[in-house]
């Protein structure tokens, strides 16, 4: 079982290429994965042997054929599992496929820093980093009790497990949890609440007229606010159901921005992300007397044939025409 | 019709608000036709004085005044405050907007003494509520010498910006309540549109509400800067106090706030007048009301806010209340000699007469409660037990000696009270005291005890604007990436900011920065423009203002952050033209770290060692000076000073003071040094202009050195009096006056008989030594502790570490000390609960029975003063867990202790620890389960997790604790600079004059100090554990060198020995590395990856490949700046260096992601 972790190397803000590009691997494969925003990963199982091609021959056709067809280059790293896949894409470059032989697992993680294993964010890799365990080698030795001491029982027993080569991770094919973000960059430090508040609408009304072109629905919305100094602050709402319309998304959006209570902060970004999308088909929508709320349905949908028609900026909000 | 007068005037000392400085405001308003002009700070009058003297100079009559918050009165408040006062939320970043929102009015002092007084009551009311924005209660708003206009930015300026006459009406009752007749509303015109403050329309509506009200109007421009143009720097300055960026899009600066002449505020008059519905030439009736205004506003600076007069505590105070202050004085000098014994000496005779002779001085000048108060000062503070000490010129005077002030006696010393105070001198005389500097603050307020609060107040300093932090507002201010402006602030050396472009043309480490200075454009203009404006108050370190009770009538003051101690806003030359007599309290950290030496030895051994009574002439301590190994030893341990120490080799009292003095600019630019040193080893013979002259000049084999000798030289050569003579040495700084004192000197020595050879060649060398010798007296007093400290060096070396360590009085980083303390084989016992303390202490080594240093607690970093107290007063510990229950510490604290092995005695390696203190910390929070989280008793078990490595330790212990504890950091880079073939500092001792060598360490200081010859010179120390290696870089390799001096921790230089004495020798750097580059590329890619960059030219090199070659290898362009006296020094010189200050090690190259910490 050979897995292939593909990158696309798409121009930022251009996910919308990423189906057909995995249209691409799934004419190689049925098993393929969407690893948004750019990304995916694919079961070679039966492929090598119905090619009659290896794992690198086929990578390399791969990316001919991404580049022929879209115009669009990409990395793909080759392991026996799905993290290790991810991490031979680290050693990738375009042209050069990383891989992780089969039977030398252990010698190809045992230097790797822990941060480089799927799954271990900044604070597990700080914690373990504090004890000395800053190899996935080390870790590997370490009892098993010590790190569940460290990071929990059940973090503890699989980053052990992982760390010592055992990838029990599967492709899920059709597990498409895509996402789509939008942001709003300022050309200097931006204080004004006003401007953020456009800014955020003005991202909201984008992603909400995406996700209807999409018939989608989002679960989640996400608000990146990027600051001056390179830092940022990330707020998740789970909405109360599944939506694309852009005034439910507008007031989440307003909901997190205002929890933020900013006053002197130098914003330079603000960049909202519509997560956990669903066929539009599947959503419930929660009916209600307010007459009002069925209104704007009917005037976005308007709105929206007629942006159709006539380009995006047909029709904005009044606060955004000026 | 003569000039406008300007009512509404703020300059710098506004912080970041006044763009101009007083000086420059006095000198426009006069340029410009003005004869009066105001200052009105906002909530200060700091610059009160400056601004006065520059008024005199110009010829403008100056008014007193101050903006000030002022709260809402009461009645208003209730209508006027809205609802909208609940908290906001608190930002998750950023921070929240300074409050800016109490409505603001100016006042100005009318008549005389008592408005000066109003003024600074109401300054010092502001200011007392401590935290949070100054603000004058209503109820202290009141004075009867005070003008107050109402403007803009006042609470009945904002009714009727809002269009509320009706409200503004109501606001205006309880100010003219209470103010009556003193009243005016203040109309100002920006050219602003809308009708906010600074709009026409408000400006009319307040001249027509001022009818309405039958008030009188007057009308400002409410000037931030002296000139056009400046407004873009008032929006930096905005931004800078309001700690936001500029708004592009927001409400900028018009650019009409400068102080404009008269014609240009009649047009603004006619235009207000006219929006307002009244005819043209009402304008004038305007401008006449602010005339009136002006007139009425008379504060004469000498009579009532008393510049040129002098006042000290009142006698009573100092011990003199049925006598005279003089008759006391003169009695206890008197007792002072027989408690001494001078009387029963061969020469008492000397010092009667001495004592009389200074007794009258000080009784012509009335000086003598002044002596009596420092006595009384010096006597509070040696009650307390802290260790005191006098030093400048006051040492000269016997009386001083004999009171109690002064140690050294000046008879013996040849010291001359005219340096300090003569008949012909009438200014105050300056007594400075020592104390430790770790007891400053219980000296200051042993003396506000003394004296009452309504006498005593420390002084201010105004923190101005340098290059460094110009940089960092403007570029805040103009969004520019956080990341940018620290890597270009930081390569700037701390010059001024006006000199930025010029530093950048013209200094070879700066020319990185100089390549995309261009990308940055409007940041150079407003850098400069910021040049020397104040950017904040900080307490003086040493200055104590005394005075009668009536301080707080003549100066403001506010309490200072930290200590809440008062401090008057005027700074240290203010308070010197306001007459109010200050006293310098200087902290000197090495007293602080002798007293702890002392302390520590009593404990430990029992031995008391009194430090003022060890012996003269102590052999082992001389032999330790000579040896030159005189690291932490007061005044001699920088690299220049080890080197003269090395070429003068002293062996009594003597020649540490001749060494102190020669070691100044002066003497090594007046080339003292050489002809010194050859006379004194016999090489070269003692020679004297005049036999007459041997007298004087014998101690320093006919070279001058001190003050005094001048003093002598021109007082036997023209029989003019030694006062006299004090006046002609200072004369001889000036230019001017050199030429007449020539001509003077020369007739005047005519006439007592000597030839003109003679006078021509005493002349020469009086010329020469200009006013850069230095004062004996001084040079008396500091080598003083200089003797005592050498001498615990060398007699009680463990606990002079511990001092050391402990109060940090030196210019090398702790790590250096520690390092001098290995070598000298001192034992250095790590960090442990069970037996550190806060402060370092020594302690008996079993093993090798010597004393040896135990590091403090107080020094691992974070550590809070009642964390380490706690820890130490709970001591022993039986167990982690006791230790963790007893003495609580934060886990981050814990932790660290954990990893520099303070915690090593309960078993277990350091990591387990860690694991072992995070799981504690998890108990403590959540429900403590039944289960004890440490099995196994007292020790602590294991978890199985790697210890740390050596790196890793000496890692931990330099984050931790600063310094390399264990061993030196070089050690682990032996092997390499083995491979390099680098020179040892040891083995460099054998080396021979012009050898080239190599030589590595660490980088332990770096000074570019004023040099002789006019040049730059860069000299720096390095530490490789067998010793330091001391580097010059010269002009010729700064090209190459320069940026990698001033920016690396861990250096690699190539160089020349140079030797110039047995123990005095340097190597010429002539090409520098990064050491800590070479290791990682020598650690990934082996010698072959270090080759290549040894063989590449250093990024300056390349630089001047395409860079015009104008500089050559002169980067001041051949600028200096001259002295009056001849002295030239190069333009960057004596400035501390770019980069940060030597290694720490707090911030060190080899921080691995893995390490601890």
């Amino acid at each position: 079982m050979t897995i292939l972790c593909v990158r696309f190397q798409l121009p930022p803000m251009y996910e919308a290429a990423l189906p057909g590009l995995l249209g691409l691997l799934e004419e190689f494969t049925p098993v393929v994965e969407a690893l948004p925003p750019d990304g995916a990963l694919a079961d070679l199982r039966g492929a090598e042997r119905y090619f009659g091609r290896g794992a690198a021959e086929l990578a390399a056709v791969i990316r001919v054929r991404a580049l022929a067809l879209h115009g669009v280059d990409c990395v793909i790293g080759a392991g026996p599992g799905p993290t290790l896949a991810r991490m031979a894409l680290r050693d990738a470059g375009p042209g050069r496929m990383g891989e992780v032989p089969r039977d030398a697992v252990a010698e190809f993680l045992a230097d790797k820093p822990v941060a480089a294993l799927p799954g271990v964010g900044p604070a597990t890799a700080r914690t373990l980093c504090e004890y000395g365990l800053d190899t996935l080698g080390l870790v590997a030795a370490a009892p098993l009790s010590t790190l569940q001491r460290l990071i929990g029982a059940k973090a503890g027993r699989e980053l052990r497990e992982r760390a010592s080569g055992v990838d029990r991770g599967r492709v899920v094919p059709n597990a498409v949890s895509r996402s789509l973000a939008t942001e709003r960059p300022f050309g200097h430090d931006e204080l004004d609440t006003g401007r953020h508040r456009r800014a955020l609408l003005s991202a909201a009304e984008e992603l909400g007229t995406r996700l209807r072109a999409l018939d989608k629905v989002c679960r989640t919305l996400t608000l990146t606010v990027r600051y001056a100094d390179r830092s940022a602050t990330t707020r998740s709402r789970t909405l109360k159901e599944p939506t694309a319309h852009s005034a439910a998304l507008t007031r989440a959006a307003y909901d997190m921005y205002e929890a933020l209570g900013l006053q002197r902060a130098r914003v330079r970004v603000i960049a909202l992300r519509a997560e956990g999308l669903d066929p539009a088909e599947h959503s419930s929508y929660q009916l209600t007397f307010d007459p009002l709320d069925d209104k704007a349905r009917r005037i976005e949908e308007v709105a929206d044939r007629a942006r159709e028609r006539f380009g995006p900026g047909a029709i904005v909000p009044g606060a955004l025409a000026a | 019709m003569s000039g406008f007068t300007h009512l509404h005037t703020v300059s710098g000392f506004s912080l970041r608000y006044g763009a101009s400085h007083p000086e420059r405001l006095a000198e426009q308003a006069s340029e410009r036709g003005m004869d009066a002009l105001a200052l009105t700070d906002r909530d200060t009058l700091a610059g009160t004085v400056r601004f006065a003297k520059a008024c005199e100079k110009a010829g403008v009559r100056p008014l007193f005044g101050t903006e000030l918050a002022v709260e809402p009165p009461a009645a208003a408040e209730q209508g006027g405050r809205d609802g909208r006062g609940a908290r906001r939320r608190t930002p998750v970043r950023g921070g929240a907007f300074i409050d800016e929102s109490s409505p603001r009015v100016t006042f100005l002092a009318r008549d005389g003494a008592a408005a000066w007084a109003d003024l600074c009551r109401l300054v010092s009311a502001v200011h007392r509520g401590g935290e949070g924005p100054p603000v004058l209660p209503w109820e202290e708003c009141a004075a009867d010498g005070l003008a107050v206009l109402l403007g803009p930015a006042s609470d009945v300026g904002r009714a009727l910006t809002a269009g509320r006459p009706d409200r503004a009406a109501r606001l205006l009752a309880p100010w003219r309540e209470r103010f009556g007749d003193a009243l005016r509303l203040e109309a100002v015109w920006h050219g602003r549109t809308g009708t906010g403050p600074g709009s026409l329309r408000l400006a009319a509506r307040t001249v027509g509400f001022a009818a309405e009200q039958r008030l009188r109007p007057v009308l400002t421009n409410a000037v931030r800067y002296a000139d056009p143009g400046q407004g873009p720097v008032a929006d930096v300055l905005d931004a800078a106090r309001r700690l936001v960026p500029i708004d592009p899009s927001g409400p900028l600066d018009t650019g009409e706030r400068w102080l404009k002449d008269g014609a240009a505020m009649l047009d603004v008059a006619e235009r207000v007048v006219e929006a307002a519905g009244f005819r043209r030439d009402t304008a004038h009736r305007l401008l006449e009301q602010t005339r009136a205004t002006a007139a009425e506003c008379l504060v004469d600076p000498q009579d009532d806010i008393g510049i040129g007069s002098v006042r000290f505590p009142e006698p009573g105070l100092v011990g003199a209340g049925r006598r005279t202050a003089q008759r006391v004085l003169a009695s206890r000098a008197a007792a002072g000699m027989v408690l001494r014994g001078y009387d029963r000496r061969a020469d008492a005779r000397t010092y009667w007469e001495r004592m009389h002779r200074e007794l009258d001085i000080i009784a012509h000048h009335g000086y003598a409660s002044y002596f009596l108060t420092v006595a009384q000062v010096v006597d509070d503070v040696r009650d307390l037990g802290i260790r005191v000490a006098a030093r400048g010129s006051g040492a000269g005077s016997l009386v001083n000696h004999l009171i109690g002030i002064a140690h050294a006696d000046p008879v013996e010393h040849r010291l001359l009270m005219e340096r300090f105070l003569s008949t012909r001198r009438p200014v105050l005389p300056d007594i400075d005291v020592d104390v430790e500097s770790a007891r400053r603050l219980e000296v200051y307020r042993a003396i506000i005890d003394r004296f009452g609060e309504e006498r005593v107040a420390t002084v201010a300093m105004p923190e101005t604007y340098r290059v460094r932090h110009a940089i960092r507002d403007v570029g805040a201010a103009l969004s520019m990436d956080p990341a940018d402006i620290d890597r270009i602030a930081k390569a700037f050396p701390h010059i001024r900011a006006r000199d930025a472009r010029a530093a950048m043309a013209e200094l070879p480490e700066l020319r990185a920065v100089a390549a995309d200075a261009e990308r940055h454009g409007r940041l150079w203009d407003l850098v400069e423009g910021l040049d020397a404006l104040p950017r904040g108050v900080a307490m003086h370190p040493c200055g104590v203002l005394l005075s009668d009770a009536s301080l707080l009538r003549r100066t403001p003051t506010v309490p200072t952050s930290g200590e809440g101690l008062p401090m008057s806003q005027f700074d240290k030359d203010d308070v010197e033209d306001l007459g109010l007599l200050k006293l310098d309290v200087l902290g000197v950290r090495m007293q602080s770290a002798m007293a702890h030496a002392v302390a520590e030895a009593e404990r430990a051994t029992g031995e008391r060692i009194d430090l003022d009574a060890i012996p003269d002439g102590d052999e082992a301590t001389y032999r330790l000076i000579r040896s030159t190994e005189t690291l932490g030893c007061f005044q001699i341990e920088s690299p220049g000073q080890r080197d003269l120490v090395g070429r003068l080799q002293p062996a009594a009292f003597h020649d540490l003071v001749v060494d102190i003095s020669l070691f100044r600019p002066g003497p090594v630019a007046a080339d003292m040094v050489r002809p010194f040193i050859e006379a004194r080893h016999g090489r070269a013979p003692a020679r004297y202009p005049h036999p007459d002259l041997r007298e004087p000049l014998k101690e320093t084999y006919g070279v001058v050195v001190f003050h005094e000798q001048v003093i002598d030289i021109v007082h036997l050569m023209t029989g003019c009096g030694r006062g006299e003579a004090d006046r002609v040495r200072r004369g001889l700084s000036d230019p001017e006056s050199q030429g007449r004192i020539r001509v003077w000197f020369a007739q005047a020595a005519a006439a007592k008989g000597y030839d003109a050879e003679t006078i021509g060649r005493t002349w020469e060398i009086v010329e020469a030594f200009g006013s850069y010798g230095f004062c004996k007296a001084h040079a008396v007093a500091f080598a003083v502790p200089t003797y005592q400290s050498a001498w615990l060096k060398a007699h009680h070396p463990a606990a002079f570490y511990a001092g050391l360590l402990t109060h940090d009085p030196g210019m090398y980083p702790k790590r250096l000390l520690l390092a001098d303390a290995r070598r000298r084989g001192v034992p250095v016992l790590p960090l442990d609960v069970n037996r550190s303390a806060v402060a370092h202490r020594i302690e008996l080594e079993s093993e090798s029975g010597k004393w040896g240093v135990r590091l403090a607690l107080s020094d691992v970093h974070g550590i809070s003063e009642p964390e380490a107290e706690r820890i130490a007063a709970g001591q022993p510990y039986a167990s982690l867990l006791d230790f963790w229950e007893r003495a609580r510490p934060s886990r981050p604290l814990a932790t660290r202790l954990a990893q520099v092995g303070a915690l090593d005695a309960f078993g277990a390696n350091r990591r387990d620890l860690q694991l072992h203190l995070t799981e504690l910390q998890r108990g403590a929070r959540g429900a403590r389960g039944p289960q004890l989280p440490l099995p196994g008793g007292r020790r602590t078990a294991s978890a199985g997790l790697p210890d740390l490595d050596d790196a890793e330790r000496l890692s931990a212990e330099l984050g931790v604790l600063s310094m390399d504890t264990s061993r030196n950091l070089m050690d682990d880079h032996h092997a390499f600079l083995d491979e390099l073939g680098v020179t040892s500092a040891r083995r460099l001792r054998s080396a021979r004059n012009g050898d080239t060598v190599l030589v590595a360490g660490a980088k332990a200081a770096t000074q570019t100090p004023a040099i002789r010859s006019g040049r730059r010179i860069v000299f720096t120390t390095l530490d490789d554990g067998t010793g330091l290696v001391d580097l010059t870089f010269f002009e010729d390799s700064h090209e190459a060198c320069a940026h990698t001096v001033f920016h690396s921790w861990l250096l690699l230089v190539r160089g020349v020995v140079q030797r110039r004495g047995p123990r005095s020798f340097s190597v010429i750097g002539t090409a520098a590395w990064n050491l800590a580059d070479l290791v990682e590329l020598r650690r990934d890619g082996g010698l072959e990856a270090v080759a290549p960059r040894l063989a590449e030219k250093g990024p300056a090199e390349q630089g001047t490949a395409d860079a015009p070659p104008a500089t050559g290898n002169d980067p001041g362009n051949g600028r200096r700046i001259r002295w009056e006296t001849g002295y030239e020094m190069h333009p960057w010189a004596d400035l501390s260096p770019p980069g940060e200050r030597a290694a720490t090690g707090r911030k060190l190259w080899h921080q691995s992601p893995g390490s601890a910490g």
